[in-house]
């Protein structure tokens, strides 16, 4: 469903006097956002598993000192269908410090700002013009399917798992198969030096105690016509193509759940000739998950539920795993559980 | 006098890679491309336009019943048919940048 925004958003950068250097159109891909809030309440059952296409708009919330125009953050709300009060998040102006930075460095080359000078930003709304609908045009409806949750034991699964890295409570538990980390690692060690990859797949699970949703990971089809380098990994249409037929043939009633790709940080580290000690403290060798590995979760996993795995390949230490998801709107890490291997594994 | 472009519109279905984001196009003008549909529905399906760097995307539209990608130059009239689904896949890298 399209967002709606009865006000238009806006930055103002100050400089370090307090002046005010400009205003600019806020840029911001609010989708992850609305996915998000949508999805959290999904899970505590406070929307419909089928209600994808509910009214929604992005809302300014004042900030309780300045007011009206000066925001604190923004509201995305949901409407429900059957008259219940709207669901609502709130998300901080956080939100834009990146859309800031790319603002000063633009007024830094126009010499509004020194270089090097304190900046400080905020988040303005105003009324925005009734909008005039465009004559012609593709006339579309959303048909998107609810979520696939099929009813299960979240019980089940916590009892023969084991946890990765740090579990929060509010996040989606997310089960993952150790075939398919097993698979992950002989594939980056064939790979060596170059970036590999392959999609996630596997089921929704709503909880029938709880009414919570967790998604388990049951297999990992391996990217085909992919284009790999030491510091890119190329998916093609045809990448696509060839996981959708993988899908099918499996017949089991998975899902995409997003996908994975090594990091091949000891062959980075190589090439920049970083020492053993450096390497242990570089962000790049643990839960590092990139502007362009963002973009790949949102242009063919943009549903919240949606995680994607990075197989950390460095010098001192064994393979290891991160996992990043959808948390209030940004693509986090986070922790995520290791079955026990079954008899009967996918 | 040549012959005039049809005016039929064609019902069609849009999925993106993921298969959870589909919605219906009511209209497709058989007259024109695929890539102006794609176009198009780039915007109405909230897909991103550009990658981190603010290249813009390579989507490629495949068609379910033919099991092939269709070229943007393609019109909808001779490449589709009432109810065929497409799914939109991106050409899109994951990297360091």
């Amino acid at each position: 469903m399209t967002l709606a925004f009865p006000c238009r958003f806006a930055i103002a950068i100050y400089g370090e006097d307090g002046a005010c250097l400009g205003v600019v159109a806020a840029r911001r891909d609010w989708e992850p956002a609305h996915e998000w809030t949508r999805f959290y309440f999904q899970r505590r059952g406070r929307l419909s598993l089928d209600g994808n296409g509910s009214a929604s708009s992005v809302i300014p919330l004042w900030d309780r000192t300045l007011g009206e125009p000066y925001c604190r953050g923004y509201r995305i709300q949901i409407e429900t269908p059957d008259g219940m009060p709207p669901v609502a998040s709130d998300f901080p102006n956080t939100h834009f410090r990146e859309f800031a930075a790319e603002l000063a460095s633009r007024f830094v080359a126009q010499r509004k700002l020194r270089a090097g000078e304190l900046y400080s930003y905020a988040l303005v709304a105003y009324p925005a013009p009734p909008e005039v609908a465009k004559a012609g045009g593709l006339s579309v409806t959303n048909a998107s399917p609810g979520l696939p949750a099929r009813d299960a034991s979240l019980a089940d699964l916590l009892a023969r798992a084991t946890p990765s890295g740090v579990i929060d409570i509010d996040d989606m538990p997310v089960f993952v198969s150790p075939r398919v980390l097993d698979e992950a690692s002989e594939l980056t060690r064939a790979e060596q030096g170059t970036e590999t990859g392959g999609i996630l797949i596997g089921t929704l699970g709503r909880d029938t105690m709880a009414g919570d949703v967790f998604a388990e990971i049951t297999a990992q089809i391996p990217a085909e016509h992919t284009s790999g380098s030491q510091v890119k990994l190329t998916f093609t249409p045809q990448t696509w193509a060839a996981a959708d037929a993988a899908l099918r043939l499996r017949k089991r009633g998975e899902i995409y759940l997003g996908y994975w790709h090594s990091h091949p940080v000891r062959a980075w580290c190589k090439t920049r000739a970083c020492t053993l000690e450096a390497q242990k403290t570089c962000h790049l060798a643990k839960d590092f998950f990139s502007p362009d590995d963002e973009a790949v979760m949102r242009a063919a996993f943009p549903r919240a539920y949606s995680v994607a795995i990075v197989a950390n390949d460095t010098a001192f230490t064994d393979l290891t795993f991160s996992m990043f998801g959808n948390r209030e709107g940004i693509t986090q890490p986070r922790g995520f559980y290791v079955l026990e291997e079954t008899i009967h594994g996918a | 006098m040549g012959k005039p472009e049809s005016t039929l519109d064609i019902p069609l279905e849009i999925s993106d890679v993921s298969g959870q984001k589909i919605f219906s196009v009511a209209n497709a003008p058989a007259a024109n491309t695929v890539g102006e549909l794609v176009h198009e529905m780039i915007g109405k399906m909230n897909l991103p336009r550009n990658d981190a760097g603010g290249a813009p995307l390579t989507y490629q539209a495949r068609s379910e019943r033919e099991g092939r990608h269709l070229n943007a130059s393609e019109r909808i009239g001779d490449a589709l048919q009432r109810g065929d689904r497409l799914t939109l896949q991106p050409n899109i890298d994951a990297g360091l940048r």
